[in-house]
């Protein structure tokens, strides 16, 4: 009788480690979405404003026009091309303020600071997103994760090479 | 703030009535969000629970356990974890902010007990904790839960980094500049003056090594005096030092935080001789918020605090001879102390609570997207939804 005992609570508990570990991998799973999503908002609220810096009065024809070019670029840019695109926008932004201190029009003003606010969170939102990808990747790789399939059909997350994108 | 006022729950690990720096950020965050226009609700150990401000909830009595080098009340078990559940389902929460979660405490519980958006600040900086390696393999799944992790230094989060192997934003801990840009110099600590403020009794406070230091000190600066500020008794102090010491010392007991910022402009320098065990060294930040010239041990959260010795002077921590070289250094030069004083109130506008508050609930807003709000992870259960249960 108590072989059989032992055989079912060791059956109980594996089943209940089981169910855990799959809340746990179901919750980042939810992570990764959620932080790629904030991500996302916010690098499309700065492409909003690349545009509006480039149709206002800072900006030369040249840099509106590469502005405008690359912010488009961004916004449309495949999940696979993402990061360059976002890297170009940074690149044709970083020229054009690098002059920040001459403006003085209280409209162009404000936008340069809403884009440093933005450029803040965007780093967080970055860090928020590398981290639970990673956190996702190495509980994945986890034996029994692997041997009952727990993750069933989530997509393997991406790793996002965006260090280093925004700054 | 665009996403509206918001209920944010917020554990602090430790007595709510025992001063130290987590549960001074922790009561000046709340105020600052319910000043705000948030429901801020704080779940904190206390021994007295009439003496409570409105906003905390008392999770029963702490019970003192060494810890860190100090003394620390902390409370957890059974009848305490059900207390915390309740909160959390009786409080509604958008999010819940957890202070110190990876030490057996309330936060823990709460990280362990609650789903959604959760924010965990680190305040630890110490890489002697060797049993954090033993428990990873426990907290690392409890910590994961976290949608954002905080460390008040770049210390704190190399303490993470190594003990827990993950990556945190630094947001550091906040003060009232404003009270201190109106201090005003009080006639009795200035002059060649020392100052000091802690619980001295502490060792790791280390006003051992500045008395030691001062016999040094007294050869080059004859009229030197030290102004000592703080809980405990001073006879004790007193007894063991050298006679001839004695009568250049003088404690004040416990001052207001109106008479800090005035010490704070009034003392020539402000020494900070502390041996370890400190996460970020909120009263260094208050020291050059009120523009006195600052001499702290090298210590890491003192070394990134002071941008490594670009806002202030550091010595070598636990060397007397060191400390009195450095003091007599600046004592000869003084406007080499009045630059660094410069230098180091502008910085201190960084540390102002209406730059911090707002980084922090910049984390928030990012914490909270496309959820729904705080509930109990006992909750979500298949066999209880199975059941019909609801807690």
């Amino acid at each position: 009788m108590n072989k059989y005992f032992v055989g079912f609570s060791a059956i109980a508990i594996l089943g209940w480690y089981l169910s855990f570990l799959a809340t746990r991998l179901d919750r980042l799973h939810g992570r990764v979405e959620t932080s790629w999503a904030n991500l996302d908002g916010l690098l499309q609220r700065r492409a909003a404003i690349a545009i509006e810096i480039a149709r206002s009065e800072i900006a030369d024809p040249a840099s509106a026009l590469l502005l405008t070019f690359t912010a488009h670029q961004a916004r449309e840019a495949s999940v696979r091309d993402r990061s360059q695109a976002e890297s170009g926008l940074t690149g044709a932004l970083g020229i054009l303020l690098e002059n920040a201190e001459s403006i003085s029009s209280p409209i162009e003003l404000s936008l340069v600071q809403e884009l440093d606010e933005l450029t803040a969170k965007i780093k967080v939102a970055i860090a928020m997103h590398i981290e639970a990808v990673t956190r996702t990747q190495m509980v994945r790789k986890k034996f029994l994760i692997r041997v009952f399939r727990l993750a069933g059909h989530a997509p393997e997350p991406m790793i996002y090479e965006f260090e280093g994108d925004v700054f | 703030m665009p996403l509206g006022k918001k209920r944010i729950g917020i554990v602090c690990p430790y007595g709510w009535d025992t001063p130290g720096g987590v549960q001074s950020h922790v009561r000046d965050l709340a105020e600052y969000l319910i000043a705000q226009g948030h429901t801020v609700s704080v779940l904190a150990p206390a021994i007295n629970e009439d003496a409570l401000p409105e906003y905390v909830t008392s999770a029963g009595r702490p019970i003192s356990i060494p810890y860190n080098g100090a003394v620390a009340r902390i409370l957890f078990g059974p009848v305490v974890f059900a207390r915390v559940k309740s909160w959390i389902s009786n409080g509604n929460f958008d999010l819940l902010h957890l202070h110190e979660p990876a030490i057996p405490s309330i936060s823990l519980l709460a990280c362990w007990a609650a789903e959604g958006p959760l924010v965990g600040t680190f305040h630890a900086a110490s890489t002697r904790q060797k049993i954090a390696f033993a428990i990873t393999p426990f907290i690392e799944p409890v910590i994961e839960k976290l949608t954002a992790r905080i460390a008040v230094s770049e210390a704190a989060r190399e303490t993470l980094q190594i003990h827990l192997d993950t990556d945190a934003v630094v947001v550091p801990n906040g003060i009232y500049a404003k009270r201190y840009a109106n201090a005003q110099v009080d006639e009795r600590w200035s002059g060649n003056t020392i100052g000091f403020i802690g619980r001295f009794e502490e060792p790791r406070k280390g006003l051992s090594i500045l008395i030691d230091a001062l016999p040094r000190i007294i050869t080059a600066i004859p009229d030197v005096r030290v102004i000592v500020a703080g809980p405990g008794n001073p006879a004790d102090v007193l007894e063991e030092m050298q006679p001839e010491l004695r009568n250049r010392f003088t404690f004040l007991g416990r001052i207001s935080e109106q008479e800090k910022a005035n010490f704070m402009s009034s003392v020539a320098i402000y020494v900070a001789p502390n041996t370890g065990g400190e996460s970020f060294g909120i009263i260094l930040a208050e020291a050059l918020a009120g523009g006195a010239s600052v001499l702290a041990s090298d210590i890491p959260a003192f070394d990134s605090l002071l941008g490594h010795g670009k806002y202030g002077t550091l010595f070598q921590s636990e060397s007397s001879a060191d400390l009195s070289s450095k003091a007599i250094e600046l004592f000869g030069n003084p406007s080499k102390r009045k630059e660094l004083a410069l230098k180091g109130s502008e910085y201190a506008k960084s540390f102002d609570w209406d730059v911090v508050a707002e980084s922090i609930y910049d984390i928030y807003e990012m914490a909270m997207v496309g959820s729904t709000g705080v509930t109990l992870s006992s909750d979500n259960r298949a066999w209880n939804k199975l059941l019909g249960r609801n807690s």
